[in-house]
């Protein structure tokens, strides 16, 4: 079903937590009965160097797997600006963290520039950042429902930090 | 066992896991109880997996001191009688390769994963590669048959190692099942078939009277049966030309015999080896050849060339070795050129020409890590096409 094919980016540096912002993504939008993939792109190391995880959403099976036409990107880091950009579709929508990515090149798409370090620095840790991004895209690219997300998050949380 | 999926999801006729994981649970389904490896980017996955997996079937987990030892720890659980497996990637394929050598010569089964990643030696660890086609099928010195499958997809994965069992265990062979980085740490929705209560191909076990018992006797369909340890029957195994006996010999007449029999005991099974997949070969004016994730882009490749008006058709091996000619002979039959996107500097493609010799066979070759896009292989097609009809 190649008209229902949707691509969503999450893209910055090792350590950010990106995969499992995209695997509690991709979780949720399995559990609403959709057909995913998720790759990931990483550098050998555990900290640093540019990483993404990106999402091929179907109501079908998907038959490459891997993003060719974003429709979505998540910047947490300035690095994943340059190798993402030419993947973007026109009118995409772009989610930019004001403090580690404060500048974009130009283009037609939606872009929102939000403070998504920032509040997870105010909430406490800036380890959540990922989280905190997780919630901006279910909010703006309303992708799957707010319960789904929640549910998928939960089940990858720590007991003493779910309830 | 429900691992990878969360707790509160619904019910669903599929779940996201990662090749790597779908590997250890086609591992377990088939029957495998013993898992010796080093962990190695990235085939990791496959042992954490199986660190837990394993116990829960009264199956054995060892991690060993490193990749030599982890194949020489599978073949002496194979030779105890149990379904053994290891994985690993590029530099540790490398380092398994003349224990996988003792495995075909003293046919003991046993399945070897190997990732592909980008190399020479270390390489790339994190990113994609197809660099060890050639590897799998002559990494080891000397003249000895070996079967390589090839997945594309996660589900595959789960599935080919399953058969990888089912061909290793009554053909008496190592059996290598071969992906790349990309396939096995992706995370895709799939459906897993329930294993349970399936039959799976046995070893064939030695049961006459053990004085008369020859380790090597050419069966009736050429596999020696093996003798289950305890059973009562005399066995000698090495790694040296053996007679029926199993005992060394150089008696010229004794090893073309026995050698013989081995370099040509798949020959009469090809119908239980041989696998492929074929799309639109019917009219093909250009066939793609890929596998691994380079296949799954020219999947994507077909609709853009159908779109296109481009007669376009895939041949895709999933037993990548023994080759399965005669398919790819057929499939190529109407096509005017060949095209063989692969992620290495030229492999599948040599194969490919020298069984169509004399069609026009071109390759895209790619190993810098990044996989082959659809759009590429699609404005290769409409290229060639162009070409062969000016």
């Amino acid at each position: 079903m190649r008209g229902s094919r949707l691509e969503i980016r999450i893209g910055g540096t090792g350590g950010q937590g990106l995969i499992l912002c995209a695997k509690m993504l991709a979780d949720a939008l399995c559990a609403t009965g959709k057909r995913v993939a998720q790759s990931q792109t990483y550098e050998p190391t555990s900290r640093g160097g540019f990483c993404n995880s990106d999402l091929v959403v179907s109501d079908d099976e998907v038959d490459f797997p891997l993003a060719t036409a974003l429709d979505c990107l998540v910047l947490l880091d300035r690095l994943a600006v340059k190798p993402s950009w030419p993947l973007l579709k026109p009118g995409a929508l772009v989610i930019a963290d004001t403090r580690l990515c404060p500048e974009l090149p130009e283009g037609e798409l939606r872009v929102h520039p939000l403070p998504l370090s920032r509040t997870a620095i105010e909430l406490g840790s800036e380890r959540v950042a990922n989280m905190v991004a997780l919630g901006a895209l279910a909010a703006l690219a309303a992708v799957c429902t707010r319960d789904a997300i929640e549910r998928a998050v939960r089940a990858e949380t720590p007991k003493a930090f779910s309830s | 066992m429900n691992v990878g999926q969360p707790a509160s999801a619904p019910k669903l006729p599929w779940r996201l896991i990662s090749g790597n994981h779908a590997c250890a649970l086609g591992a377990v389904a088939a029957g495998c109880r013993f898992f010796a490896g080093y962990p190695i980017t990235p085939s990791s996955e496959i042992a954490e997996r199986l660190s837990r997996l394993l116990p829960l079937v009264d199956g054995v987990f060892v991690q060993m001191e490193d990749e030599i030892a982890s194949i020489a720890a599978v073949i002496g659980a194979s030779m105890g009688g149990v379904k053994a497996l290891t994985a690993t990637s590029g530099p540790g394929f490398s380092l398994k390769q003349e224990n996988i050598g003792y495995a075909a010569g003293a046919e003991i089964p046993c399945v070897i994963v190997n990732v592909m990643r980008g190399g020479p030696s270390t390489g790339m660890p994190t990113r994609p590669a197809q660099g060890e086609i050639m590897q799998s099928r002559w990494g080891s010195h000397g003249d000895y048959p070996i079967i390589v499958l090839a997945p594309a997809s996660v589900r595959e994965i789960h599935d080919e190692n399953m058969r990888a069992f089912d061909l290793a265990e009554p053909l008496r062979t190592p059996v290598v099942i071969l992906y790349d980085q990309d396939i096995a740490q992706r995370t895709e929705t799939v459906e897993l078939g329930d294993a349970n209560g399936v039959a799976r191909a046995q070893r064939k076990w030695a049961s006459g009277p053990p004085a008369a018992y020859q380790p090597y006797a050419t069966g009736e369909d050429g596999i020696p049966a093996m003798s289950r340890p305890g059973a009562g029957y005399r066995v000698h195994t090495t790694g040296l030309n053996h007679a029926e006996n199993g005992f060394p010999t150089q008696s010229p007449q004794a090893v073309e015999r026995n050698l013989g029999r081995l370099l040509t005991k798949f020959e009469r099974h090809r119908d239980l080896i041989d696998s492929w997949q074929t799309l639109g070969c019917d009219d093909a004016e250009v066939l793609i050849v890929a596998i691994g994730i380079s296949a799954r882009a020219a999947l994507r490749a077909l609709e853009i060339c159908r779109a296109r008006s481009l007669r376009a058709g895939l041949f895709r091996p999933i037993t990548l070795w023994p080759f399965p000619e005669n398919a790819l002979r057929e499939a190529a039959s109407q096509a005017n050129a060949v095209l063989v996107p692969e992620m290495n500097a030229g492999q599948l493609s040599l194969e490919v020409g020298r069984i169509l010799g004399g069609k026009r066979v071109e390759a895209i070759h790619r190993f810098n890590g990044e996989p082959i896009t659809p759009a590429e292989i699609a404005q290769r097609v409409e290229t060639l096409a162009r070409e062969m009809n000016q």
